[in-house]
């Protein structure tokens, strides 16, 4: 193993039981991952993406030494997670999504020394830090209010500054953003980015495939509790042909239609249909987007195709591929 | 030193402003104890006594707001940190849970001795209750044993809490049935030998019964001693229960996932 790693996993597995019934028991066993390697090396930002019930919040907790895996190594800074816990313990920090994880009738503040105790932060040090962190997180002149009275963008950012009180080198980040307004996230982001400027390593999960684009060096997508591809943006970008997207937006009733006048275009290009906004929306992949463009071009004005917008592949392309391609 | 006096300092000022400090405890700590009081005394006036025993009655109430305070805090303590979220961010701490819940036992039982602090002022201020005849080293030192007796208990239900999601109903409904088999308002020789034979293994009812015989006079004999001896053994008894439970529950609730409330 190389000491240039900050995680290390290897064939990792975690399968939970239930059990159901009062008279006749019934045991139900759920692999919520399913045999995961990889290596996050230090200083670098990783992202998971993953479908819900994919398995990376079960991955992050493993990695957090909340959960213990059912079999598999982890390995976080050279140390074993289940032998020297308490000290991966102080090396890393976490946040999980939501305004869970915050004690709503105290302060801000308070909620951050009541956590800093928590990591035997020496009192001159909180006192100093807490302040810092709180202007790297945008709540500066807020700390003194109550948690109960902040949005949940708020929340999060107060998470975040949570997560970094010990001053880790490892930092988790789970779904950061999620329910967080645009503005919001993108302040969040810009934290995030800051916080790999000064050095850290970052393992953030995510839904949003501009998020994961925009800050990640490498992804893993996840599904079903196995990894299905890794690298990095680019590179699984261009993993998928250079084909253009032609995406159109149409009515309910209108989809019908839609689908009989797309039939009409060559075997080999590849369409995909989807809800958006009680809008339906077809995906055109294609490698000569003239020819579907002056297909197409009789029908702009009318009820058939309400809007026509043409780009280049993205991450969520690509994100979409893998998992349709993983589900056939 | 200093950081374990922090964190002690910390952990118990949260549980006061959060947990501790709302009108539901002023119902556990003050108001139940007294209908239970005032019920007493009514069943003791039924049964032909002109004049209610207090020790019972009154002092009766004190313990039975103590003992739930202590049921009620702590179930209500890592529900509440599980349902918030913070019950994974502390057992993801480097300080172990078992500190945690310590502390915050420690404030619950003091905050519950208030509840006794009450029912003494309402004997001597409603009720006239003499002091006079009472053995006070005996009292003071049986009400500290009494309090350590809680707390133990206390740490022992909250790791038996931290378990699992299921767990709290269990603790629910241990109040009123410890409440009765330790007998906190009548003398535990009027319960069956079988009732009085399961009692044994709840430190309080030595610990009360210590008190009850000092404030009726007592001095130090092989009696009381025995007493003190059994309810401060029993106490440590549950104290390493609660140390292995603590281990368990660690791993436990780490292959079940159980941190959260779902």
């Amino acid at each position: 193993m190389s000491d240039s790693n900050a995680i290390v996993t290897n064939d990792l597995h975690k399968t939970f039981k239930s059990t159901h019934g009062f008279l006749k028991r019934t045991t139900r066993l759920t692999e919520a991952v399913r045999g995961i390697s990889f290596s996050v090396e230090k200083g670098e930002l990783f992202g998971i993406l993953g479908p819900n019930g994919a398995g990376k919040t079960t991955t992050v907790k493993m990695l957090t030494t909340l959960l213990l895996p059912t079999s598999g190594d982890i390995s976080i800074f050279g140390m074993d997670i289940r032998k020297q816990t308490v000290e991966v313990r102080k090396k890393i920090g976490f946040t999980f999504g939501g305004s869970r994880g915050l004690y709503g009738r105290l302060t801000a503040i308070e909620n951050l020394r009541y956590f800093a105790e928590l990591y035997a932060l020496p009192p001159e040090v909180s006192r100093k830090r807490i302040p810092k962190l709180l202007e790297i997180v945008g709540l500066d002149g807020r700390g003194e209010d109550k948690v109960e009275t902040y949005s949940s963008g708020m929340q999060q950012r107060l998470h975040l500054a949570r997560a970094l009180l010990n001053n880790p080198q490892l930092i988790f980040l789970d779904e950061p953003t999620v329910g967080i307004d645009p503005v919001g996230a993108r302040e969040l982001r810009a934290t995030v980015k800051y916080l790999q400027s000064r050095g850290k390593t970052i393992l953030l999960t995510t839904h949003y495939m501009a998020e994961a684009d925009e800050l990640c060096d490498r992804i893993a997508i996840i599904n079903k509790g196995r990894i299905i591809a890794m690298d990095t943006p680019s590179a699984l970008k261009s993993q998928i042909s250079p084909e253009s997207v032609i995406e159109l937006k149409t009515s309910h009733e209108n989809l019908p239609g839609l689908q009989t006048l797309l039939a009409k275009l060559d075997a080999q290009t590849k369409i995909t249909y989807h809800e958006n906004a009680s809008k339906q929306v077809a995906r055109i992949y294609t490698l000569q987007p003239a020819i579907v463009i002056e297909l197409l071009s009789p029908w702009l004005n009318t009820d058939l195709i309400h809007n026509m917008e043409v780009r280049n592949q993205t991450l969520e392309d690509v994100y979409v591929n893998i998992i349709q391609g993983e589900e056939k | 030193m200093a950081s374990f006096f922090r964190l002690a300092f910390r952990q118990m000022d949260v549980q006061l402003r959060m947990r501790v400090l709302s009108l539901w405890s002023l119902g556990l700590y003050f108001i139940q104890p007294a209908i239970f009081s005032a019920v007493s005394m009514f069943l003791s006036q039924a049964a032909g006594n002109a004049v209610p025993d207090l020790i019972y009655t009154v002092l009766g109430g004190g313990i039975m707001g103590m003992w739930s305070g202590l049921v009620f805090t702590s179930t209500y303590d890592i529900r509440a940190d599980r349902r918030e979220g913070t019950l994974e961010l502390i057992v993801g701490s480097p300080t172990p849970l078992r500190t945690v819940v310590g502390f915050r036992s420690l404030l619950n039982v003091l905050a519950g001795a208030t509840s006794m602090l009450a029912a003494v002022l309402v004997a001597v201020l409603i009720f006239n209750y003499s002091f006079s005849s009472i053995y006070l080293p005996g009292v003071i030192f049986s009400f500290l044993l009494l309090l350590f007796a809680l707390w133990c208990m206390g740490v022992f239900l909250a790791n038996l809490l931290a378990w699992s999601r299921l767990s709290g109903t269990f603790v629910d409904l241990l109040e009123l049935p410890v409440a009765l088999l330790c007998g906190f308002m009548y003398p535990i020789s009027v319960l069956p030998d079988w009732m009085q034979s399961i009692s044994v293994i709840f430190p309080i009812r030595w610990g009360l019964e210590a008190m009850r015989d000092c404030l009726k006079g007592s001095v130090i004999g092989a009696e009381l001693t025995m007493k003190w001896l059994i309810a401060l053994g029993i106490s440590f008894v549950f104290l390493l229960l609660a140390r292995w439970l603590d281990g368990k529950v660690h791993d436990h609730i780490r292959i079940t996932g159980e941190l959260r409330s779902v």
